[in-house]
């Protein structure tokens, strides 16, 4: 317990308080917090930290221990329509060849979703696929390439959407689709899940010699 | 219809447990029905079959200037594309050719300026099927082929009681089957087997109760309740010969022609006309 200069703890004993009053006459005094009742400081010269004060904003100390993990992200867990009448996890899917379409219908979706109060669990992307259109030319057998398509898709994902306001929210977002997006609502797996993740072919080639 | 009764409704629907009646409509919610009468009500699965618009709506006079307004904002600020950068290219070669030998005018390469002819060329020749269509014209309600911009319903004639009136096609539930498939039963009688149809849930979108008049209703049956199921139309291609009755498709606007007051509150609640 920490107590302002010339106080002392009572501790019912005679032969301490002479003690304290001794070395609390010494010069030094200020260059010694030895003599500083419940400090947590020895043998340093500083004095800003013997105030009372110090030391009282700290809290990590107090706070539970967070192990930081390494692994990738779980699957999260489904629940099917039960007794709650709600879907588990739903991917609404948004297919286009025009970027910018795309990701307003997807930034469309996600703030709907939130207005309306469905839960978002998450919204990603997933790589663009490029095609090449390539058409047969009038004179001749050969193929030429007419054109270069790119296919973006974006994903929201949603949880416990309840039975009864589905078909509300399916017709509000089929009436506002635009022009040249696909919108798609399928219930999210496993396979939905690994088509994020890229394969280690190295490491599939080392697998396969080894068990060869 | 009464105060009381009015609001057991209301409660019942907003619980929205109900849709699978199982006989004996008071059993499941014991809290709701306290009437000492065991007054059972007949129930209709009804569907109400929309057709998407085709064609998105026309902008309006101040839409369109501001989007003109965008579109030449974002041209001036946008970069060049590939194509852009590979003229520009081409035709500064073109203009000072270099002497090394290989002359771009003499050569077999397709120059970018050749395939913008070749797009132009197509972009002429492409015809764009026009936004009012003969249906419009005529105004013929039975083709799926006008207001290609707004939703259209289905609304055919049914013999209900000893009138015939227009309304959403609707059929009598039978104890074993869900009210959906119910209203599935209504889209295959009346529109044939082969139409492609997509439930948008379980849930029915919307209610109609009424009570029969004094003289026909007994303690069975004081009225109806019908059930509304909304359903989205895949193609917009249907043979005449399939429709077995009266049917036509209308705008929510058109509907106060063939509908009767009340029956049209209560639907222009969940039918959504953008």
């Amino acid at each position: 317990m920490r107590l302002p200069l010339g106080q002392v703890l009572c501790l019912g004993k005679a032969a301490f308080p002479k003690q304290v009053f001794t070395v609390s006459r010494s010069a030094a005094f200020r260059e010694n917090p030895i003599c500083a009742v419940g400090g947590t400081l020895l043998s340093c010269s500083r004095h800003y930290q013997s105030q009372p004060t110090h030391g009282i904003g700290r809290f990590r100390h107090l706070a539970p221990k967070i192990v930081k993990k390494r692994k990738e992200r779980v699957q999260m867990k489904e629940i099917n329509p039960g007794t709650d009448y709600e879907y588990g996890d739903l991917n609404i899917e948004i297919i286009g060849y025009d970027m910018c379409l795309v990701e307003g219908y997807a930034r469309f979706v996600h703030k709907l979703c939130q207005n309306l109060s469905v839960r978002v669990i998450g919204s990603y992307a997933l790589p663009t696929k490029t095609t090449e259109v390539m058409v047969v030319q009038e004179v001749g057998n050969k193929m030429y390439m007419d054109a270069v398509l790119t296919t973006h898709q974006r994903v929201v994902q949603v949880r416990s959407l309840s039975a009864t306001f589905a078909p509300i929210l399916l017709e509000i977002m089929q009436s506002n689709q635009p022009e040249g997006v696909r919108l798609s609502v399928k219930e999210y797996t496993e396979s939905d899940f690994k088509i994020r993740l890229k394969t280690r072919t190295e490491l599939e080639d080392l697998m396969s010699q080894l068990s060869n | 219809m009464a105060a009381p009764i009015l609001g057991l409704v209301e409660t019942w629907r907003r619980r929205g447990a109900l849709w699978l009646p199982g006989g004996n409509m008071a059993a499941p919610m014991p809290g709701i029905m306290a009437a000492p009468t065991r007054a059972s009500w007949r129930l209709l699965g009804a569907l109400c079959l929309q057709r998407p618009a085709i064609v998105s709506a026309a902008l309006s006079p101040m839409e369109e200037v501001v989007a003109r307004l965008m579109q030449q904002l974002e041209t001036e600020r946008s970069r060049l594309s590939d194509h852009e950068v590979r003229h520009q290219a081409e035709e500064e070669q073109l203009r000072h050719p270099k002497d090394r030998g290989d002359d771009l005018a003499s050569s077999s390469v397709v120059l970018a300026r050749d395939l913008e002819e070749v797009w132009e060329d197509r972009f002429q020749k492409a015809e764009l099927s026009p936004r009012l269509t003969d249906a419009d014209k005529n105004n013929d309600r039975t083709s799926l082929n006008r207001k290609l911009d707004s939703n259209l319903t289905l609304l055919v004639k049914q013999k209900v009681g000893d009138q015939e009136l227009w309304l959403l096609p609707q059929m009598e539930w039978q104890s074993g089957e869900t009210l959906r498939n119910t209203a599935e039963r209504a889209l295959v009688s009346f529109l044939g087997n082969r139409i492609q149809a997509k439930f948008l849930g379980n849930a029915p979108c919307g209610l109609y109760k009424y009570k029969y008049p004094r003289a026909i209703s007994t303690e069975d049956s004081m009225g109806a309740k019908v059930f509304f199921f909304k359903a989205l139309l895949q193609s917009s291609h249907l043979s005449k010969e399939e429709s077995k009755a009266d049917c036509v498709w209308v705008t929510k606007s058109e509907m106060e022609d063939y509908l009767k007051p009340e029956y049209l509150k209560q639907i222009s609640r969940f039918v959504v006309d953008l």
